[in-house]
């Protein structure tokens, strides 16, 4: 971090330093830590030349909670716990990979109707955090009416997921062999019920802020990521897929049970916030598919291989699992030493490598481009930190 | 005057030609202090989704209690509610956004995370223990994070506390802080119950209780009564 700082010291002071020219003068402008828009406590350091921006640099650490180091003095079955706090809008997803992580290397088979139930709580959260960003996305570009609207059909989805988990955000459902509970018996109608309540409302969304000029305007052609600035970076999830790269480890890599769904991959044209807008809005469509499919025909049997004590040993060696969160690939990277306490426990976050798209993305933009570009990478800033 | 004499502190006179409005500098400002709180944008992790965007959305809708109008400027805000750990790195700026709000401030911490350190408490080498390191905190919301329900029992609790704290006498001295933890075995509905109840109860302001619950300077609370309790207070303060 030293050299980050000493640099950026030493570009403020070219900067600032000895620009004679008639031209305007660069000057450096701090957009947040507190700022309504970077979605939590992202620093952003533009360099301006008037409104156009001619770097932007990201500044992390301000909510750097030291979760990896953490997890090297827990057990695997409570560093579970950890990873909802980090990208708390796909909390199931991210348990889910450190379960599929540890049981790939203790060598713990789980039954299908465990990888079910979790394949469809994995949609259904997916829905729920594209819920939310498309809310935000309106809020950050002026419009408060989409947040209303996210808002509201994220609750009646937070309910049906609340019956089963008993948790609104940090849900805390799959562990390691299993899951924390069986499913409600209300859990598989409530879900159709929600299904047949979200599908006009999707369209709803369309009429509202899709095919609305203003964001067509303000999205379209702007924050542009070719497919191979994208593939660079190490951007995954709809970022990546809006560049037009048809990667998706639920259909390339599958795991849990999405080889059994029929499924679709959107992938955007160009690589504009648009393509990412249009990315995310048919994924939902998309994950719901997922979900009536698997509703119907979920297998007996039990919620818990077995019962599980604390004392899971892992052989020792390097380890390495990933899955597809509601922004990209989660990869868990796990360092055993034969204890029952992981030696290096080390997470691959999607936003991580999303957030570096944003200079190549906006470099010559104006700044007002920068938020709705930022506001379509769909960032969660503790996933970035840990 | 219609609706919104109602719910002033205070006891309504009568006079020919219009009403007199009795009551006490405290009591009239501490009301409207408590009934529009304006809190400031400021969420770290977790916790702000729960705070800021569920309560601010449609079903919860933190406009029912005046403190929907969230701003990201602190300068325009009297209400900080703490969403989500505070790390060394943002601590500084978290003492500085503090003092940049006007006086009088409020702070409600939410969630483990600010109360306590939550669970980054062990073996973490960045996590503040508490932003009641920090910064001075009203409130305790406890939870991981705690339901949008909960908030409004501790803003409730914030707005008793101001109605019933600050003086002008005494600037900047309140109540101690409080824990406004929801009681085991609550439910939802016993919450959407008491608080349907307790928005009945500020619709409805007893003027005599309003009245009883003025306390005049020594000496005045037994001669006054009734029509004449502004000369006496006039004559009061003369003397």
């Amino acid at each position: 971090m030293t050299v980050e700082v000493s640099s950026l010291k030493e570009l403020v002071e070219q900067a600032s330093g000895d620009d004679r020219s008639p031209d305007t003068q660069e000057y450096f402008v701090n957009m947040g830590p507190q700022h309504p828009s970077t979605h939590g406590v992202l620093r952003l350091v533009l360099k301006l030349d008037g409104e156009r921006v001619l770097r932007c640099i990201p500044v992390l650490g301000y909510i750097h909670r030291s979760i990896e180091k953490i997890s090297e003095h827990m057990n695997y079955m409570n560093c579970v716990h950890l990873t909802d706090r980090m990208d708390y809008l796909s909390s199931i997803m991210n348990n889910w990979a450190v379960s599929k992580a540890v049981e790939e290397a203790a060598g713990i088979e789980v039954n299908s109707r465990i990888q079910t139930i979790r394949t469809i709580f994995a949609e259904l959260e997916r829905i729920q955090s594209h819920q939310l960003w498309w809310g935000v996305l309106g809020m950050d570009l002026g419009a408060f009416t989409p947040f209303l609207y996210g808002i509201r059909d994220r609750e009646v989805l937070n309910d049906v997921m609340e019956e089963t988990v008993g948790a609104r955000l940090t849900m805390n459902y799959v562990l390691p062999g299993g899951l924390m509970a069986d499913i409600h018996p209300n859990f598989v109608h409530r879900v159709k019920e929600f299904i047949k309540y979200f599908r006009p409302k999707l369209d709803e969304y369309d009429d509202l802020l899709t095919n609305n000029v203003i964001i067509q305007e303000r999205l379209r052609n702007v924050g542009i990521l070719s497919p191979q600035t994208a593939v660079q970076y190490g951007a995954t999830g709809p970022v990546l897929r809006g560049s037009g790269v048809a990667f998706d480890l639920r259909k390339d890599h599958p795991y849990g049970v999405y080889d059994q769904a029929d499924f679709e991959v959107p992938v955007g044209t160009i690589g504009d916030s648009w393509d990412r807008y249009w990315v995310r809005v048919e994924e939902m469509r998309q994950s719901m598919n997922i979900v009536e499919q698997l509703l119907d025909n979920i297998p007996p049997g039990d919620f818990l291989v077995k019962k599980l004590n604390s004392k899971i040993k892992i052989p020792e060696g390097r380890y390495y699992s990933q899955l597809e969160t509601a922004r990209g690939i989660l990869g868990v990277f796990i360092v055993s030493d034969k204890k029952d306490e992981p030696y290096r426990m080390h997470y691959r976050s999607p936003n991580f490598n999303n957030l570096w798209c944003l200079e190549p993305m906006i470099k010559g933009d104006y700044i007002a481009s920068l938020i709705g570009a930022m506001s379509s990478l769909d960032l969660v800033i503790p996933d970035i930190d840990r | 005057m219609g609706i919104v004499t109602d719910k002033l502190p205070g006891a309504l006179e009568k006079v020919p030609g219009g009403n007199v409005l009795v009551t006490r500098f405290d009591e009239i400002i501490n009301w409207a202090r408590a009934s529009s709180l304006w809190p400031l944008t400021f969420g770290t992790s977790c916790c702000a989704i729960e705070m800021l965007m569920a309560t601010g959305g449609p079903r919860h809708d933190l406009a029912r209690f005046g403190a929907e109008v969230a701003r990201p400027s602190p300068r325009q805000a009297d209400l900080l509610i703490l969403a989500g750990t505070i790390v060394k790195r943002m601590a500084p700026r978290l003492r500085t956004l503090y003092e940049q709000m006007a006086e009088p401030r409020y702070v409600i911490a939410t969630g483990a995370c600010t109360i306590s350190g939550g669970p980054f408490i062990y073996h973490s080498y960045t996590t503040v223990r508490g932003a009641d390191e920090i910064i001075p905190v009203d409130v305790y919301v406890p939870g991981c994070p705690p339901r949008p329900e909960q908030l409004f029992h501790g803003l409730l609790t914030l707005q008793k506390m101001i109605k019933e704290g600050e003086t002008i006498r005494e600037p900047g001295v309140r109540r101690k802080p409080v824990i406004s933890a929801l009681p085991e075995g609550i439910t939802l509905e016993d919450i959407q119950g008491e608080m349907k109840e307790l928005l009945v109860k500020e619709n409805v302001v007893d003027v005599q209780h309003a009245v009883d619950k003025l306390k005049w300077p020594s000496g005045l609370n037994e001669s006054s009564s009734g029509d004449s309790g502004a000369n006496e207070r006039g004559a009061g303060d003369g003397a």
